[in-house]
């Protein structure tokens, strides 16, 4: 976006900051047993104090309170968000992000205080106020704007009884990075969980990764001076010599090197993940995984063996355990 | 070596673009801004650049950024590979063009959108297929696929082998921090942090938590290369260029150079700094002050072995001298370095170095200034370079 | 008071929460949008989550806040009272996938008599979908 551009939106929206989305909201329906029942059905709830009366009144609480995550649900419009929602100044500020390409929302994080327990026949109301809208950011999902909101819950009473800030970003989407886009699967509507990235398969490479395949690992060796290598590579460093053959490695050897992975976590992986240059005592030396050990107990100079396994769906990998 | 480069070409202009998260134009447009800055800098015109050179990397064409700026004809240009490892490998480029009268002045650039754009950290994925991708195959299915990953299975063997432990990595980040924190460009500026703050930092990869690792910044960083007889009347002191190397080792990998030999070094740097040494007969007693490539910063300590200033696995102790502080042996990476001033590929670093020899670092050493050292990458094919002042031709 | 409450001095900084696994289903997404009265298009109907990008519909924020608020009571018993249920969101949860919640004790408030748990919900297909904070007032030993 230009610069005059990226001004006249600024100018709009930022006008927004302090206002109220509208005028205070009461709760359609107030606090009641069939809305919490259903509720604590769907979340697992197991709490007997959320719908049994008799148990509840057993309970400090003395009798049944409605889910404290639920607060939010009180103030929600229902129905009419499915096909016509209401107009209010929230929905405004978002049409001017629209107008400018921002047509991207996402719910990155509320934060969700509870002031009291709210019981059957209390009524909620609430009322909505724009905080704050950031400055323009560079997100993982594209350039755009985070919208801050907080919402006052108050009783019958008027007295305050919760408080909600809910963030959301109004973002430009980012073409190339549509996480849906590249991971779906047509067919079936759903993603297949993710699996380890594989090594490219080339002339030179091609059949080590198929040795794995079948469970071995091979060693190239050279048929001139029967110098060992890997990676494996299409001549020999020592005579120059294109033709080779392999031997199979038994996977016994020592931890050369390790380091444990933690961020970031990339899909198909599972963290704290120890990777880790294993001396062979063929003499070659092999990255792999080091497994079935807590990954602070492994040192350099540990001997390991290993052997190849299935680690996921499509994925057949040397791993190594301690000795 | 049968042709001498050393003291034949200077660096008479340098500039940064602004640095950010979110520089909100495109590579192209920010290496243009900052090779128009580095030739203003100068007091040249864009009509008197008849070389360029950038990182193989580099999505900004040498002839679309001259087509912007209004550089006319050239007559030599090039790239050199290796991400980072190409940093001071443009000076290189630029000094043999220079000395051996195949360009009278050349321009030198990295921009990048590292941050809003594509981000090194997160890792590599394969999915274009060519000969390095078969090369990143043998660590991809295991899950060693960043930078923090690789150099950290060479950084683990290091601390295993030597004395150091993280007491140093924190001196090195927290060095660099400081000076950060007193650099109005940096993105870290006004952010020192102490020990208690670093520890608490989240786990990246063993050792390295997230303060050992640099950021990832939008910006571009250029240098204007030109012959020392004519850097004597221009505007800025010319600093002239006494020794610049590049180095790849035998049997190495980029990034992986796991399988023969002692990993906890680095090969590649030794070689370069062998040669910038012989080239400017120059020594580390020489070197006043220094900007090392830090992506990580464990990397600082295996050059400071590597350029001499200690015994093999002496950097522990030598940077617990506080020997990288401002009033120390050797004041380090004075704008912050690559982790906190900003990640351009190690071409801010040259920006610095320049300042530092004319004079103009923010944080310039309370000391005289007459050598600084400058150097890529590690852990790819590098090298290193010794900027002079024109009283030491 | 009720036994299966947990005291205050029982819990303690490093308690670790069994995991909760929750298998993704449509009725459990179109479920919760409903139960929260939550309508947007989105999270109960497939072609309006695949207009937004996402190849089938996706939770409601609502039901991912009460799975952390149901996670962590049920660990707690009856007669705790949240406070407070800070709440980042990741990646979408999708109909066919498994979210794995775990939670440990992070802190404690001897003041307030609250402890503070943090809560991690992973699914297996994207990761990271939720990180919470929840603070829960847990009554003391008699």
């Amino acid at each position: 976006m230009t610069a005059a551009d990226r001004q006249a939106l600024e100018e709009q929206i930022y006008a927004y900051v302090g206002r109220a989305i509208g005028q205070p909201k009461k709760s359609m329906d107030d606090v009641n047993v069939a809305m919490i029942r259903q509720w604590a059905e769907v979340m697992g709830d197991e709490s007997s104090i959320y719908f049994d009366q008799q148990r509840a009144s057993t309970t400090a609480k003395g009798g049944i309170i409605a889910p404290p995550s639920m607060l939010q649900v009180w103030s929600m419009e229902g129905y009419p968000m499915a096909a016509s929602p209401a107009v209010d100044e929230q929905r405004a500020l978002h049409q001017i992000f629209d107008s400018f390409g921002f047509t991207g929302v996402l719910g990155t994080n509320t934060s969700t205080e509870m002031y009291r327990d709210l019981r059957p026949g209390d009524s909620v109301t609430s009322q909505t106020t724009i905080d704050t809208i950031s400055e323009q950011k560079a997100t993982a999902r594209g350039i755009g704007y985070f919208i801050e909101t907080v919402t006052v819950f108050t009783d019958q009473h008027g007295e305050a009884v919760g408080r909600q800030v809910f963030r959301v970003l109004k973002f430009i989407p980012n073409e190339s990075n549509g996480q849906g886009a590249q991971d779906s699967t047509e067919q079936s509507g759903t993603p297949a969980p993710p699996v380890r990235i594989p090594s490219p398969r080339g002339q030179d490479n091609g059949w080590w990764w198929q040795a794995v395949d079948a469970g071995k690992v091979l060693i190239q060796r050279c048929k001139s001076c029967s110098t060992l290598r890997h990676p494996p590579r299409p001549m020999c460093g020592q005579c120059q010599s294109v033709e080779w053959d392999s031997i199979e490695s038994a996977l016994a050897g020592e931890v050369y090197s390790f380091t444990t992975l933690y961020h970031p976590k990339v899909p198909g992986y599972h963290y704290p993940l120890c990777c880790a240059v294993i001396e062979l005592a063929e003499g070659t030396r092999l990255v792999a995984n080091i497994v079935g050990i807590d990954h602070d107990a492994v040192t350099i100079g540990m001997k390991v063996q290993g052997k190849v396994e299935q680690v996921d769906e499509k994925t057949m990998l040397p791993q190594f355990y301690p000795a | 070596m049968t042709v001498n480069i050393s003291n034949k070409a200077a660096i008479v202009g340098v500039a940064n673009t602004e640095f950010s998260k979110n520089s909100g134009r495109s590579e192209l447009q920010l290496a243009a801004e900052v090779v128009a800055a580095a030739l203003a800098d100068a007091g040249l015109k864009p009509g008197d650049v008849d070389g360029m050179s950038t990182f193989a990397m580099d999505t900004s064409d040498e002839i679309e950024v001259a087509r912007a700026v209004g550089i006319g004809d050239l007559s030599f240009y090039s790239r050199v590979p290796h991400g980072g490892g190409a940093a001071t490998g443009l000076v290189h480029q630029a000094a043999m063009a220079v000395a051996t009268g195949m360009a009278k002045c050349v321009v030198i650039y990295r921009g990048l959108n590292g941050r809003s754009g594509h981000r090194f950290s997160a890792g590599v994925s394969g999915e274009i297929t060519t000969s390095d991708s078969i090369h990143w195959g043998w660590y991809m299915p295991y899950g060693l696929l960043t930078p923090a990953s690789w150099v950290a299975m060479c950084t683990q063997r290091y601390m295993h082998l030597g004395n150091c432990t993280k007491d140093s990595l924190f001196e090195v980040a927290y060095t660099m921090r400081q000076h950060a924190a007193t650099n109005p460009q940096a993105l870290f500026y006004g952010q020192p942090f102490d020990r208690q703050e670093y520890d608490a930092q989240k786990k990246v990869v063993d050792p390295f938590q997230l303060y050992d690792c640099c950021l990832e910044s939008d910006g571009a960083s250029a240098v204007v290369i030109t012959s020392v007889e004519r850097a004597k009347h221009l505007r800025q002191p010319g600093v002239v260029i006494r020794g610049v190397a590049q180095g790849a080792a035998a049997n190495m990998e980029s990034m992986t150079s796991f399988y023969e030999g002692e990993i906890a070094t680095t090969q590649p740097m030794d070689i370069a700094a062998k040669q910038v040494y012989a080239q400017s007969g120059l020594s580390p007693e020489h070197v006043d002050s220094a900007v090392f490539y830090d992506a990580f910063s464990s990397t600082v300590l295996f050059q400071l072995e590597s350029w001499g200033f200690c015994e093999r696995f002496g950097a522990h102790d030598f940077v617990l001298d506080g020997s990288l502080r401002l009033d120390g042996r050797l004041p380090t990476n004075t704008n912050g370095g690559q982790l906190s001033e900003a990640y351009i590929h190690g071409v801010n670093g040259i920006v610095e170095a320049a300042r530092l020899v004319r004079g103009g670092s923010v944080n310039q050493p309370n000391k005289e200034i007459n050598h600084v050292l400058v150097t890529s990458g590690v852990g790819v094919p590098t090298g290193g370079a010794i900027l002079g002042t024109m009283d030491t031709l | 008071m009720s036994s299966e409450t947990l005291n205050f001095e029982a819990v303690q900084i490093g308690d670790q929460l069994a995991p909760r696994e929750v298998p993704i289903t449509a009725a459990l997404v179109v479920g919760g949008a409903v139960a929260s009265r939550d309508f947007t298009p989105v999270h109960h109907d497939r072609k309006a989550a695949q207009q937004a990008g996402l190849p089938d519909v996706f939770m409601n924020i609502l039901t991912s806040n009460g799975l952390v608020g149901s996670y962590v009571t049920n660990w707690a018993g009856p007669d705790s009272t949240t406070k407070k249920i800070d709440l980042k969101l990741g990646s979408p949860n999708l109909p066919g996938f498994v979210m794995t919640i775990s939670g440990e004790v992070v802190a404690k408030d001897d003041a307030l008599g609250t402890v503070e748990i943090a809560v991690l919900g992973e699914n297996n297909v994207w990761g990271m979908h939720m990180q919470a904070k929840v603070q829960i007032e847990l009554p003391r030993s008699a």
